[in-house]
Protein backbone atom coordinates (compact mmCIF):
# COMPACT_ATOMS: atom_id res chain seq x y z
CA UNK A 1 0.00 0.00 0.00
CA UNK A 2 3.06 2.89 1.46
CA UNK A 3 4.72 1.77 -2.53
CA UNK A 4 1.64 2.51 -4.35
CA UNK A 5 1.20 5.66 -2.50
CA UNK A 6 4.76 6.80 -3.22
CA UNK A 7 4.30 5.93 -6.81
CA UNK A 8 0.92 7.76 -6.80
CA UNK A 9 2.93 10.63 -6.01
CA UNK A 10 5.61 10.45 -7.91
CA UNK A 11 3.51 11.06 -11.07
CA UNK A 12 2.11 13.72 -9.92
CA UNK A 13 5.42 15.48 -9.49
CA UNK A 14 6.49 14.35 -12.52
CA UNK A 15 3.63 16.41 -14.19
CA UNK A 16 4.68 19.48 -11.54
CA UNK A 17 8.10 19.54 -13.17
CA UNK A 18 6.68 20.11 -16.55
CA UNK A 19 4.63 22.81 -15.43
CA UNK A 20 1.33 21.06 -14.61
CA UNK A 21 -1.20 23.69 -12.88
CA UNK A 22 -3.67 20.41 -12.60
CA UNK A 23 -1.32 18.02 -10.79
CA UNK A 24 0.36 21.23 -8.20
CA UNK A 25 -3.44 21.39 -7.73
CA UNK A 26 -3.59 17.60 -6.81
CA UNK A 27 -0.34 18.06 -4.77
CA UNK A 28 -1.84 20.60 -2.75
CA UNK A 29 -5.61 19.18 -2.37
CA UNK A 30 -3.35 15.96 -0.88
CA UNK A 31 -1.29 18.12 1.24
CA UNK A 32 -2.33 21.03 2.54
CA UNK A 33 -4.18 19.98 5.37
CA UNK A 34 -1.89 17.94 6.98
CA UNK A 35 0.88 20.57 6.60
CA UNK A 36 -1.49 23.76 7.80
CA UNK A 37 -1.64 21.70 10.93
CA UNK A 38 2.10 21.59 10.96
CA UNK A 39 2.81 24.75 10.58
CA UNK A 40 -0.23 25.99 12.81
CA UNK A 41 1.35 23.57 15.70
CA UNK A 42 4.47 25.69 15.96
CA UNK A 43 3.31 29.22 15.64
CA UNK A 44 -0.39 28.85 16.95
CA UNK A 45 -1.67 31.51 15.05
CA UNK A 46 -3.85 30.72 11.85
CA UNK A 47 -3.07 33.80 9.78
CA UNK A 48 0.66 32.84 10.14
CA UNK A 49 0.08 29.25 9.40
CA UNK A 50 -1.78 30.25 6.20
CA UNK A 51 1.13 32.28 5.47
CA UNK A 52 3.85 29.73 5.71
CA UNK A 53 1.26 27.35 4.04
CA UNK A 54 1.17 29.35 0.87
CA UNK A 55 5.24 30.17 0.70
CA UNK A 56 5.84 26.89 1.39
CA UNK A 57 3.77 25.09 -1.73
CA UNK A 58 4.87 28.29 -3.75
CA UNK A 59 8.81 27.17 -3.02
CA UNK A 60 7.75 23.73 -3.99
CA UNK A 61 6.40 24.23 -6.94
CA UNK A 62 8.96 26.53 -7.88
CA UNK A 63 12.05 24.38 -6.66
CA UNK A 64 10.66 20.56 -7.69
CA UNK A 65 13.18 20.55 -10.26
CA UNK A 66 15.57 20.36 -7.71
CA UNK A 67 13.88 17.79 -6.13
CA UNK A 68 15.25 14.05 -6.28
CA UNK A 69 13.77 11.67 -4.73
CA UNK A 70 15.93 10.70 -2.04
CA UNK A 71 12.59 10.87 0.14
CA UNK A 72 8.57 11.31 -0.39
CA UNK A 73 7.35 14.64 -1.88
CA UNK A 74 5.79 14.99 1.67
CA UNK A 75 9.00 14.64 3.80
CA UNK A 76 10.63 17.13 1.80
CA UNK A 77 7.66 19.90 1.57
CA UNK A 78 7.15 19.09 5.25
CA UNK A 79 10.58 19.85 5.87
CA UNK A 80 9.88 23.28 3.88
CA UNK A 81 7.30 23.55 5.97
CA UNK A 82 9.09 22.97 9.24
CA UNK A 83 11.84 25.28 8.49
CA UNK A 84 9.37 28.46 7.70
CA UNK A 85 7.53 27.88 10.58
CA UNK A 86 10.51 28.06 12.55
CA UNK A 87 11.80 31.35 10.95
CA UNK A 88 8.88 33.12 11.45
CA UNK A 89 8.53 31.80 14.93
CA UNK A 90 12.35 33.06 15.61
CA UNK A 91 11.28 36.44 13.93
CA UNK A 92 8.81 36.56 17.48
CA UNK A 93 12.12 36.20 19.16
CA UNK A 94 11.41 32.54 20.43
CA UNK A 95 13.35 31.76 23.18
CA UNK A 96 14.36 27.84 23.49
CA UNK A 97 13.95 28.21 27.49
CA UNK A 98 10.92 27.22 28.78
CA UNK A 99 9.07 29.81 31.29
CA UNK A 100 7.09 28.46 33.77
CA UNK A 101 4.11 30.27 33.36
CA UNK A 102 0.73 28.72 31.83
CA UNK A 103 -2.64 30.42 31.53
CA UNK A 104 -5.56 29.36 33.40
CA UNK A 105 -7.62 26.79 31.02
CA UNK A 106 -11.32 26.83 31.33
CA UNK A 107 -12.39 23.17 33.07
CA UNK A 108 -14.19 21.46 30.89
CA UNK A 109 -17.75 19.76 31.85
CA UNK A 110 -18.46 17.86 29.01
CA UNK A 111 -15.25 15.44 29.26
CA UNK A 112 -15.78 11.94 28.00
CA UNK A 113 -12.81 9.47 28.86
CA UNK A 114 -13.80 7.04 26.26
CA UNK A 115 -14.68 9.35 23.33
CA UNK A 116 -11.17 9.15 21.80
CA UNK A 117 -11.95 12.17 19.23
CA UNK A 118 -12.52 14.36 22.18
CA UNK A 119 -9.62 13.21 24.08
CA UNK A 120 -7.26 14.15 21.22
CA UNK A 121 -9.37 17.49 20.72
CA UNK A 122 -7.73 17.59 24.85
CA UNK A 123 -4.54 17.08 24.25
CA UNK A 124 -4.59 19.40 20.94
CA UNK A 125 -6.39 22.00 22.60
CA UNK A 126 -3.83 21.57 25.68
CA UNK A 127 -0.13 21.80 23.36
CA UNK A 128 -1.29 25.15 22.36
CA UNK A 129 -1.34 26.32 25.83
CA UNK A 130 2.29 25.47 25.76
CA UNK A 131 5.03 28.13 25.56
CA UNK A 132 6.26 28.15 22.23
CA UNK A 133 9.87 26.72 23.27
CA UNK A 134 8.37 23.70 24.62
CA UNK A 135 5.39 22.98 21.78
CA UNK A 136 7.68 23.55 18.83
CA UNK A 137 9.88 20.24 20.77
CA UNK A 138 6.77 18.55 21.60
CA UNK A 139 5.15 18.46 18.44
CA UNK A 140 8.06 18.12 16.66
CA UNK A 141 8.61 14.74 18.39
CA UNK A 142 5.23 13.58 19.20
CA UNK A 143 3.50 14.63 16.15
CA UNK A 144 6.02 14.93 13.23
CA UNK A 145 7.80 12.14 14.27
CA UNK A 146 11.22 13.41 14.77
CA UNK A 147 13.61 11.96 16.54
CA UNK A 148 15.95 14.55 18.96
CA UNK A 149 18.70 14.36 16.58
CA UNK A 150 17.04 15.44 14.01
CA UNK A 151 15.16 18.08 16.10
CA UNK A 152 18.48 19.48 17.37
CA UNK A 153 19.23 20.12 14.03
CA UNK A 154 15.98 21.70 12.76
CA UNK A 155 16.09 24.22 16.17
CA UNK A 156 19.64 24.28 16.19
CA UNK A 157 20.04 23.17 19.75
CA UNK A 158 21.74 20.50 21.25
CA UNK A 159 20.69 16.71 21.85
CA UNK A 160 20.27 17.12 25.13
CA UNK A 161 18.37 20.11 25.47
CA UNK A 162 15.86 18.66 22.72
CA UNK A 163 15.45 15.67 25.65
CA UNK A 164 15.15 18.04 28.33
CA UNK A 165 12.80 20.62 27.00
CA UNK A 166 10.35 17.11 25.24
CA UNK A 167 11.02 16.24 29.27
CA UNK A 168 9.34 19.30 30.38
CA UNK A 169 6.78 19.74 27.65
CA UNK A 170 5.51 16.80 28.70
CA UNK A 171 4.86 17.45 31.82
CA UNK A 172 3.89 20.88 31.61
CA UNK A 173 0.84 19.10 29.25
CA UNK A 174 0.25 16.75 31.68
CA UNK A 175 -0.76 19.36 34.01
CA UNK A 176 -2.41 21.16 31.81
CA UNK A 177 -4.68 18.22 30.92
CA UNK A 178 -4.89 17.47 34.79
CA UNK A 179 -6.50 20.84 35.40
CA UNK A 180 -8.71 20.27 32.77
CA UNK A 181 -9.66 17.11 34.18
CA UNK A 182 -8.31 14.18 31.88
CA UNK A 183 -7.08 11.26 34.83
CA UNK A 184 -4.09 9.90 34.00
CA UNK A 185 -3.37 6.64 35.10
CA UNK B 1 2.98 5.00 32.64
CA UNK B 2 5.14 7.60 31.27
CA UNK B 3 4.49 6.24 27.43
CA UNK B 4 0.75 6.40 27.53
CA UNK B 5 0.74 9.64 25.74
CA UNK B 6 2.96 8.97 22.84
CA UNK B 7 1.10 5.90 22.40
CA UNK B 8 -2.06 7.48 22.55
CA UNK B 9 -1.00 10.07 19.66
CA UNK B 10 0.50 7.40 17.66
CA UNK B 11 -2.72 5.25 17.19
CA UNK B 12 -4.86 8.39 16.90
CA UNK B 13 -2.44 10.67 14.68
CA UNK B 14 -5.23 11.59 12.20
CA UNK B 15 -7.14 13.04 14.97
CA UNK B 16 -4.56 15.86 15.53
CA UNK B 17 -4.84 17.04 11.93
CA UNK B 18 -8.33 18.46 12.34
CA UNK B 19 -7.48 22.25 11.23
CA UNK B 20 -8.34 23.30 8.14
CA UNK B 21 -7.04 26.60 5.92
CA UNK B 22 -8.98 28.63 4.47
CA UNK B 23 -10.71 27.93 0.88
CA UNK B 24 -9.38 30.38 -1.24
CA UNK B 25 -5.76 30.09 0.07
CA UNK B 26 -5.04 27.88 -3.67
CA UNK B 27 -6.18 30.42 -5.42
CA UNK B 28 -3.84 32.66 -4.05
CA UNK B 29 -0.81 30.40 -4.64
CA UNK B 30 -2.61 30.09 -8.24
CA UNK B 31 -2.26 33.61 -8.87
CA UNK B 32 1.37 34.04 -7.52
CA UNK B 33 2.76 31.40 -9.73
CA UNK B 34 0.76 32.71 -12.54
CA UNK B 35 2.93 35.86 -12.07
CA UNK B 36 6.13 33.78 -11.73
CA UNK B 37 5.77 32.44 -14.91
CA UNK B 38 5.41 35.56 -16.57
CA UNK B 39 8.54 36.11 -15.03
CA UNK B 40 10.72 33.50 -16.19
CA UNK B 41 9.85 33.97 -19.96
CA UNK B 42 11.21 37.06 -20.11
CA UNK B 43 14.10 35.84 -18.34
CA UNK B 44 14.60 33.31 -20.77
CA UNK B 45 14.23 35.52 -23.48
CA UNK B 46 16.92 38.11 -22.29
CA UNK B 47 19.66 35.22 -22.19
CA UNK B 48 18.81 33.46 -25.18
CA UNK B 49 19.26 37.17 -27.15
CA UNK B 50 22.29 37.31 -25.00
CA UNK B 51 23.60 34.34 -26.26
CA UNK B 52 22.79 35.12 -29.82
CA UNK B 53 24.33 38.38 -29.46
CA UNK B 54 27.13 36.68 -28.55
CA UNK B 55 27.39 34.22 -31.01
CA UNK B 56 27.15 37.33 -33.80
CA UNK B 57 30.40 38.99 -32.36
CA UNK B 58 32.12 36.04 -32.40
CA UNK B 59 31.26 35.26 -35.73
CA UNK B 60 32.14 38.86 -36.73
CA UNK B 61 35.68 38.63 -35.43
CA UNK B 62 36.37 35.39 -36.66
CA UNK B 63 35.35 36.68 -40.37
CA UNK B 64 37.53 39.50 -39.72
CA UNK B 65 40.39 37.70 -37.95
CA UNK B 66 39.97 35.03 -41.46
CA UNK B 67 39.93 38.10 -43.54
CA UNK B 68 43.22 39.78 -42.10
CA UNK B 69 44.97 36.59 -42.22
CA UNK B 70 43.63 35.47 -46.04
CA UNK B 71 45.08 38.57 -46.91
CA UNK B 72 48.63 38.47 -45.56
CA UNK B 73 48.95 35.28 -46.34
CA UNK B 74 50.28 35.86 -50.08
CA UNK B 75 54.26 36.68 -50.57
CA UNK B 76 52.82 39.73 -53.28
CA UNK B 77 51.83 41.65 -50.18
CA UNK B 78 55.29 41.68 -49.09
CA UNK B 79 57.06 41.66 -51.87
CA UNK B 80 56.60 41.47 -55.59
CA UNK B 81 60.15 40.56 -56.86
CA UNK B 82 60.16 37.85 -53.99
CA UNK B 83 56.42 36.63 -55.56
CA UNK B 84 57.81 36.61 -59.38
CA UNK B 85 61.34 34.37 -58.10
CA UNK B 86 58.68 32.10 -56.20
CA UNK B 87 56.41 31.29 -58.97
CA UNK B 88 59.02 30.43 -61.33
CA UNK B 89 60.54 28.07 -58.70
CA UNK B 90 56.93 26.60 -57.57
CA UNK B 91 56.36 26.04 -61.67
CA UNK B 92 60.36 24.11 -61.67
CA UNK B 93 59.51 21.81 -59.03
CA UNK B 94 55.90 20.98 -60.36
CA UNK B 95 57.80 20.22 -63.56
CA UNK B 96 61.01 18.35 -62.44
CA UNK B 97 58.72 16.04 -59.40
CA UNK B 98 56.71 15.13 -62.77
CA UNK B 99 59.63 13.98 -63.93
CA UNK B 100 60.72 12.26 -60.98
CA UNK B 101 57.39 10.36 -60.86
CA UNK B 102 58.36 8.44 -63.82
CA UNK B 103 61.03 6.49 -62.53
CA UNK B 104 58.87 6.18 -59.60
CA UNK B 105 57.96 2.58 -60.66
CA UNK B 106 61.79 1.59 -61.79
CA UNK B 107 62.46 2.46 -58.04
CA UNK B 108 60.18 2.56 -55.72
CA UNK B 109 62.52 2.44 -52.49
CA UNK B 110 64.61 5.19 -53.77
CA UNK B 111 61.49 7.35 -55.05
CA UNK B 112 59.86 6.73 -51.13
CA UNK B 113 63.07 8.22 -50.21
CA UNK B 114 63.35 10.92 -51.97
CA UNK B 115 59.48 11.89 -51.31
CA UNK B 116 60.72 12.06 -47.75
CA UNK B 117 63.20 14.78 -47.67
CA UNK B 118 61.25 16.49 -50.36
CA UNK B 119 58.00 16.07 -47.58
CA UNK B 120 60.09 17.52 -44.91
CA UNK B 121 61.32 20.78 -47.14
CA UNK B 122 57.73 21.29 -47.82
CA UNK B 123 56.73 21.48 -44.42
CA UNK B 124 58.91 23.70 -43.37
CA UNK B 125 57.89 26.10 -46.46
CA UNK B 126 54.15 25.37 -45.17
CA UNK B 127 55.09 26.51 -41.56
CA UNK B 128 56.88 29.57 -42.63
CA UNK B 129 54.13 30.23 -44.72
CA UNK B 130 51.28 30.07 -41.20
CA UNK B 131 53.92 32.80 -39.53
CA UNK B 132 54.24 35.08 -42.40
CA UNK B 133 50.73 36.90 -41.28
CA UNK B 134 51.97 37.33 -37.50
CA UNK B 135 55.52 37.82 -38.33
CA UNK B 136 57.03 41.37 -36.84
CA UNK B 137 59.70 40.91 -40.03
CA UNK B 138 57.87 39.65 -42.86
CA UNK B 139 60.67 40.57 -45.65
CA UNK B 140 62.56 37.91 -43.52
CA UNK B 141 60.24 34.98 -43.42
CA UNK B 142 59.50 35.83 -47.49
CA UNK B 143 62.93 35.40 -47.90
CA UNK B 144 63.18 31.94 -46.22
CA UNK B 145 60.08 30.97 -47.83
CA UNK B 146 61.61 31.40 -51.30
CA UNK B 147 65.11 30.21 -50.23
CA UNK B 148 63.07 26.83 -49.06
CA UNK B 149 61.81 26.84 -52.52
CA UNK B 150 65.08 26.97 -53.85
CA UNK B 151 66.33 24.54 -52.39
CA UNK B 152 63.58 22.00 -53.41
CA UNK B 153 64.44 22.67 -56.62
CA UNK B 154 68.52 22.08 -56.30
CA UNK B 155 67.28 19.19 -54.16
CA UNK B 156 64.97 18.01 -57.07
CA UNK B 157 67.76 18.61 -59.35
CA UNK B 158 70.03 15.96 -57.96
CA UNK B 159 67.59 13.38 -57.11
CA UNK B 160 67.03 13.12 -60.77
CA UNK B 161 70.81 13.05 -61.66
CA UNK B 162 70.84 10.60 -59.22
CA UNK B 163 67.89 8.31 -60.28
CA UNK B 164 68.99 8.76 -64.16
CA UNK B 165 72.38 7.05 -63.63
CA UNK B 166 70.84 4.49 -61.36
CA UNK B 167 68.23 3.64 -64.03
CA UNK B 168 70.72 3.62 -66.82
CA UNK B 169 73.20 1.25 -64.36
CA UNK B 170 70.00 -1.13 -64.12
CA UNK B 171 68.98 -1.28 -68.16
CA UNK B 172 73.03 -1.24 -68.81
CA UNK B 173 72.81 -4.70 -66.26
CA UNK B 174 69.72 -5.94 -68.12
CA UNK B 175 71.41 -6.44 -71.13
Amino acid sequence: MEAVYIDKNLELVKKCMQGSRAAQFELYKLYAKAMYNVALRILNYEEEAEDVLQEAFLDAFTRIVDFRQETTFGLWLKQIVINKSINYLRKRKMEFVGTEEISEVPDEDSFDDSDVQLQAEEIRQAITQLPDGYRVVLSLYLLEGYDHEEIAHILKISENTSRTQYMRAKKKLKSILEQKGMRDE
Amino acid sequence: MNNRLETFVKDNRKAFDIMEPSAGLWAKIEQKLDTKKKKKPIKLYLWMSAAAAIVVVFGLVWLYAGRLQNKDLEIADVSASYAKKEVHFAGLITEKRDSLAIFASANPELYKKFTADLKKLDENYERLKAELPTSPNQTFVVKAMVKNREIQLQLLKQQLLIINQVDDYKRVNQI
